[in-house]
């Protein structure tokens, strides 16, 4: 099924581009309001709803998230405001070594077995989890 | 931590952050928010700014890997993280109304049994011929 699209043919095609499946919307806008409301990333919430609901592979779960993140980065820097409040840097500095990281990270993640994916998914989750509640 | 000693952790860090963004397809955000106030000593609005921009260039860049390597459609991607910027800009608006410490406490439960369900699915289908 497809939303975002109008229905005559000829409109259909102009807004090809607007297309997309009706659980991303639902998993984005739920994925978007989760990571807003809690100030967690985006990702440990959209990849297990892409995997559990919308039945996508742990590496297309794990692809989509990323990109779904750049537009949601740009919000958050937007709503924000931030630039005050950044600290130039601390943030050139963690940039410089997380972009490398994201190479190895983004060509492993287009490798390894989905099992392993799954894996190590599910014990960030966990991670995560055990650290929020600290800091909660 | 202060000076250089400082700057080596944080590039270092950010190599760690950015292979677990790049791996796991999450922004990085969860790690680098506590190491930035922890370690580095700065405020919580700080370092969640500053983590933002750096999630920008980690994301652009796995996903320009992804790509390289035919991994996902980024055009969908992009067009489903608009919807979930939408959504985004709502929940940290809702969060302005909401009691968030027993918010966090219940979405930490649904991480945790999300996460050890997964793991679980992950050894059971190990057991199975792939």
């Amino acid at each position: 099924m497809r939303v975002l699209a109008s229905s005559t043919g000829a409109e259909r095609s102009r807004f090809a581009f607007l297309r997309i499946d009706r659980e991303l919307v639902a998993i984005g806008l739920l994925g978007g309001v989760l990571s807003g409301l809690l100030g967690v990333g985006g990702g440990i919430v959209m990849v297990p709803l892409l995997v559990l609901w919308a039945h996508y592979g742990q590496r297309e779960a794990h692809a989509a998230s990323l990109g779904a993140i750049i537009p949601i980065s740009i919000a958050g820097i937007v709503t924000y405001g931030i630039a005050g409040e950044v600290k130039v840097g601390p943030a050139i500095a963690l940039t410089i070594g997380s972009v490398c990281g994201a190479r190895v990270g983004a060509g492993m993640l287009a490798r390894l077995d989905e099992r392993i994916l799954k894996s190590v998914f599910g014990l960030f989750l966990v991670g995560v989890a055990v650290l929020m509640a600290v800091r909660g | 931590m202060s000076g250089t000693t400082l700057y080596v952790a944080l590039v270092a860090f950010g190599v760690l952050a950015g292979v677990l963004s790049g791996l796991l397809g999450v922004g990085g955000g969860t790690l680098m928010v506590p190491f930035l106030t922890l370690v580095a000593g700065l405020s919580q609005h700080a370092a969640e700014a500053t983590s933002l921009l750096v999630i920008l260039p980690t994301a652009i860049m796995g996903t320009l890997t992804l790509r390289r390597h035919g991994v996902g459609n980024a055009g969908v991607a992009l067009r489903f993280g608009v919807v979930g910027a939408v959504g985004a800009v709502g929940g940290a608006l809702l969060a302005l109304a909401l009691p968030a410490s027993a918010l966090r406490i219940v979405f930490a439960v649904f991480v945790c049994v999300v996460g050890l369900k997964m793991v679980r699915d992950a050894v059971l289908s190990w057991r199975r011929p792939a």
